[in-house]
Order: C-alpha cells, then structure tokens, then sequence
C-alpha cells in the first residue's frame, strides 16, 4: 500500500503536464512554434514604383500586365499666352498642339508591344511603333533596390514631302532606371538617344543624333493623387545654340481603378519624346506653355478562371 | 499487479499530453466586397492553418499578395495602395475554439473561435462563428465573417465609395490533415 501511495505523485505529475499544455496564455505551445514555422516565409514581391506607365513626358518602368490593353489619350492644347495665345485663342484652348492616340499592350507581364499616332500638325503625324522591356523590378525585400526598364521605338513621319523614303524614320532608345524611395516618393531616371534619319527640325548643322536625360518623380499626395513632375534635357551643340528649351511638364495625377487622369502643364508642344526632344522651342518665360491631359483606361482581358482557379 | 496497473495508467496519461495537431496549406479564402457600382471578388487558395484538437487552439494565415483577382490593376492597388503588403505581408487569425469538440466522433458542429484578428498590421479581437465537420477522419471547417475596413485602417478615398464597401465579407473554407511530428 506504501509503494502505491508512492506512485500517485507520478500520476498527479502527468495530470499537471496535461493541465499546462492547454494553457494557451502563459507558455508559446506546440501550435504556436508550428504556426510560426508555416508562416516564416513571406514572399518577396515586385514593388510597383509608379501608378501608371505614363507621366506627363516621359514612360516609366512599369509595364501593362499580361493580356492587359491600356487605351491612352494625350492632349496638348496651344499656348497660354505668348504671341500665339491669349484671349484670342481662349489662352490656348481653341489650339492643338498636339494630340496623341495608342494603345499599351502587354505580351507578358514585363514585355509590352504599344502603338501610337500623334498629329503633330507642323511636322506632319508620327506613326510609331514600341517595344518596352522590364529588364528588373525592385523587390520588397531590398533584393533588388532598383527597377530597370528598356525600350525601343520607331517613328514614321507620314506627312510632308521627304528626299527619300529613309528620311521619314526616326529611332528612339531609352532605359529607365527608378526607386520608389518610400510609400509617397518614386524617383527615375532615364538616358535616351534619338536618331533621326533627316535632322527635325531639318536645318543646317541640326544633329541627326543626339542623346537626352530625363529626370521625373512621383510624390503621392493621397492614395490616389499624385504630382508628377517631368524634367529633360538634350545634350546638342545645335540645340542649345539656337536657344532650344529644356521640356519641362508638371501635373496632377489621379489613379482610380482602371483610369488615370493626369492634368498637366508643360512647354513642350509634342507628345512623343522623338518629337519633344528633337523640337521644343517653346519658351516658359515667354508664355509659351500649356495645359495638357492624359486620359487612359485599361481593359484585363484575363478571365475568370484565372483568378479563381478551383471554381 | 496493482502497481503494474497504476504504472500504466500513469504511462497513458503521459500519452495524452502529445497534442493532437492538425494543419492545412491550402485553405481557400475569399474575400468579396458589394458596392453600388460593382462587386469585387479575390481569391487565395494557400492559407496555412494549425488546429490543437486537444486544446481548441486554431491560427490561421494568409499571404496579401496571393489574392487573385480579376482585373490585375485591383489586384496591384490593393497590394500597394490598400493593404500595404510590402510592409504587412500577412493576414492572421489566432485563437480558440470555445467549444471541445471531440474530433474522434463524425459530425457538424457549430463553434466559435475566440481570439485576435490582425489585417494591416491592426489586431482587433475577435469571437469568430464558424462551422467544423469530421467526417470519416477528416476535419473541415468553414466560416464566414465581416472585416471593416476602417477597423483595420484601411482607408478607402472617397471618389472610390461606390466601388468598395466598407466591410468586405471574408469566407474561409479548410481542410485539415493530422499532423506528424518530423
């Protein structure tokens, strides 16, 4: 009977352990270190450094999703004031300096296929056709602090008279480097080299080619509006000889779903970066700015099935 | 013989201290918000689950950006603009079930988990009503439940209010398998 007494503490020993497992407060339990284990892995994901592909001027890294077709409309409207604009043209608003239709569409999620017509109406129209390349994204985890892009374009000058069939192309190169350096700030960079077969404008001594900076951020004033700002410069002996203006657009960006608004001010009269680049002669301190906007809407032509796999 | 007796009594109570572990890695979350202008409607369906039988104890969690959804610029806006899942990768539920539910008997029972929600980095409590079925073994569990969005201070502008709802209706549904220890 002694030796059985001597037993219950054992027993009472292995109730207690029983009672101190459920005890979810006080010790980390058995489904806790499981439920930290599952959860250890958080994937690391691409940051998307700009709400949209287009600022004012200039694209920015990011790309149009796969199976995804981004319609784009950029208006320039004609001078504020200056000796073109004023009261008689409704400071600028009865004049078009520019307008711009395309369409972005994405191959895959990083290689976009865009096509684009501005009716430039001095130069004649420029037909082009883009390809856009993300070469790298900046992650969530710092692996990759920056996101690179590339593209290529090619521009058909359809108007006008031209010596030969060669002189109507232009070519332009661009790669995007960008950092969005917090929740509220996204900064980039882009190097770029136009080749115009006929120098644009075509005057002796004009640059065929010549090679460009730009500098554009993004500054989130909310979750959906943004001031954007496009800044470039052109590295031709011509054009800063002959007094050829840097481009310059500031504007206001609304992002709500599927459209972006963006409102904006700018002296460069055209649209396409061949165009603003090799001819912006348009002065600030003159007047000679302008309201813009570009409109753009995407259309997901992923189905269902895609986002509900098991249904 | 008596103290053989008591010995392995005392042996199979040490038995029972070895929680009966249950996990999923696949459970299927969806969330779905009804506004004026339109329904959206996400997907994940690799939510990880740990459930203790013995205990009642149950953690759910899901990754933000393994929603699925429809149109991918929602999807990109809800990551980057709403949910911030760079900064707050995951959703998680941890608590109890308040009820002991004697998983070795089939059957559907109703239950409610008690515990700690935490969406966007907020955690808010919780009791959670849900429903958990075994049948021939297997352990199932299904509920369905109402987030708001300012709870979770997750803002949405107001040009906006006709296509997000305030609350987002979440469903969960998981299936357990037992767990063995490596």
């Amino acid at each position: 009977m002694k030796k059985l007494t001597s037993l219950l503490p054992l027993i009472f020993a292995t109730s207690l352990l029983l009672a101190q497992s459920t005890d979810t407060t006080r010790h980390p339990t058995a489904v806790d270190s499981l439920f930290n284990s599952m959860n250890a892995d958080n994937p690391r994901q691409n940051v998307a450094v700009f709400s949209s592909s287009r600022l004012i001027l200039s694209q920015t890294t990011e790309t149009v999703k796969k199976n995804n077709l981004n319609f784009l409309v950029l208006h320039h409207f004609g001078d504020f004031a200056g000796s073109a604009g004023g009261g008689k043209t409704f400071f600028g608003l009865d004049d078009i300096a520019d307008v711009y239709i395309g369409f972005e569409y994405g191959l895959t999620d990083n290689l976009n296929i865009d096509i684009g017509r501005s009716t430039i109406p001095l130069t004649g129209g420029l037909a082009q056709l883009e390809l856009k390349y993300a070469i790298l994204h900046q992650t969530s985890d710092g692996s990759s602090p920056l996101a690179i892009t590339v593209l290529g374009e090619t521009g058909a000058q359809l108007y006008n008279s031209f010596p030969t069939f060669g002189d109507r192309i232009v070519y332009f190169g661009e790669a995007i480097f960008a950092r969005k350096f917090s929740h509220d700030f996204s900064l980039q960079i882009a190097p770029s080299i136009v080749q115009d077969n006929l120098p644009i404008p075509n005057a002796p001594g004009n640059e065929e080619t010549f090679f460009s900076l730009t500098a554009s951020t993004q500054i989130k004033v909310s979750k959906i509006m943004s001031i954007v700002v496009d800044y470039a410069h052109q590295f031709s002996s011509y054009r800063s000889a002959h007094g050829y203006s840097d481009p310059v657009g500031l504007g206001f960006q609304v992002v709500t779903g599927g459209h972006v608004f963006t409102i904006n001010v700018t002296n460069a009269k055209a649209v396409s970066e061949i165009n603003y680049l090799s001819n912006t002669q348009s002065d600030f301190s003159q007047g000679q700015f302008r309201l813009g906007f570009t409109i753009s809407r995407m259309f997901d032509f992923n189905h269902k099935e895609h986002y509900a796999p098991k249904r | 013989m008596k103290y053989c007796f008591i010995i392995l009594l005392s042996l199979l109570n040490i038995g029972r201290v070895g929680d009966d572990l249950y996990t999923c890695q696949n459970a299927r979350i969806t969330i779905f918000s009804s506004a004026l202008i339109e329904d959206i409607k996400a997907v994940s369906s690799t939510g990880a689950s740990v459930f203790n039988a013995t205990t009642g104890e149950l953690g759910f969690s899901v990754a933000i950006n393994s929603f699925l959804f429809e149109k991918s610029f929602m999807q990109q806006h809800f990551n980057s603009d709403y949910m911030e899942s760079d900064k707050y990768p995951r959703a998680i539920f941890r608590g109890k079930i308040l009820e002991h539910i004697d998983v070795s008997k089939d059957g559907t029972y109703t239950v409610n988990a008690e515990g700690t929600l935490t969406v966007h980095n907020v955690t808010k409590p919780r009791t959670i009503q849900g429903t958990l079925t075994v049948k021939n073994g297997i352990i199932t569990m299904a509920s369905e439940f109402l987030v708001k969005c300012a709870d979770h201070h997750i803002d949405i502008p107001q040009i906006l209010f006709y296509h997000i709802a305030e609350s987002i209706k979440v469903s969960v549904n998981a299936t357990f398998t037992p767990y063995k220890k490596q």
